[in-house]
């Protein structure tokens, strides 16, 4: 039986944890913002994340495939499928991933369990970041293109392998319409 | 159900005991109003008034959660 990445499965099995997950993630997208063990919070953040992502894509296919992931079992979720495509994709869609933020805030009181807030990043892209990443592409461009590879960050990656799936998605959109 | 079949000797209780440490946590020194803070890194720190009341949870210059 193939472990996950980050460690054991949440929960007694894989059924418990896609439970989990799937509650975490509803719970995420009613409140803004919850408080978890780091663990769980390190496990939702992909999670989560790839359902903004379908929310942001926006068409009926994916919200079917969202509403399979979290509110397969109760109607009560359809509102929060709802309140995710029709208010939270919105504020995200010039964000090119990450849409989620992970705090620390310690361990909790009662089993010493490190606890963290994550929050789903509802402000504006800053353009700060944006003109960081013309630098960099300005950089990349001036260098030669055999030394630009190994120069770039891991972070620089990300965001390339970012804008390439928010690319990929607008293709699909044009496609669609 | 196992169960011991002597007693364990004060010495025994003691040297196991004396295994147990507490570890000193890693601190970063930082100038806050011109006073130096000692914090545990990449976490969220806690707001206080002038009172030393606690008001929430704050992390760069952020508001977290509440305490």
């Amino acid at each position: 039986m193939p472990t996950p990445a980050k460690g054991p499965r949440l929960g007694g099995g894989a059924a418990h944890e896609r439970l989990m997950l799937a509650n975490l993630a509803a719970q995420l997208f009613e409140h803004k913002q919850i408080t978890t063990t780091v663990h769980k919070a390190k496990r939702l953040r992909p999670y989560a994340e790839r359902l903004v992502t379908f929310a942001k894509r926006g068409d009926l296919a994916s919200r079917r495939r969202v509403q399979a992931a979290i509110a397969s079992r109760s109607r009560t979720n359809k509102s929060i499928v709802f309140e995710l495509f029709e208010n939270i994709a919105p504020v995200m869609a010039n964000r090119d991933g990450g849409y989620t933020r992970i705090t620390k805030i310690g361990n909790r009181k009662g089993d010493n369990a490190p606890m963290a807030v994550i929050s789903l990043v509802m402000e504006p892209v800053s353009p700060k970041q944006a003109v960081v990443a013309e630098a960099e592409k300005a950089a990349e461009k001036a260098a030669p293109a055999t030394e630009a590879p190994a120069e770039e960050t891991a972070e620089a990656q990300v965001e390339e392998t970012a804008e390439v799936q928010a690319d990929e998605a607008k293709a699909e959109e044009t496609k669609e319409a | 159900m196992a169960v011991p079949k002597r007693k364990m000797s004060r010495a025994n209780t003691r040297a196991r005991r004396s295994q147990w440490k507490a570890t000193a946590p890693n601190l970063v020194k930082t100038v806050e109003n011109g006073r130096v803070t000692y914090s545990l890194p990449h976490q969220a720190k806690v707001v206080t008034d002038s009172a030393g009341t606690e008001l929430f949870l704050e992390y760069k210059g952020r508001k977290v959660a509440d305490v």
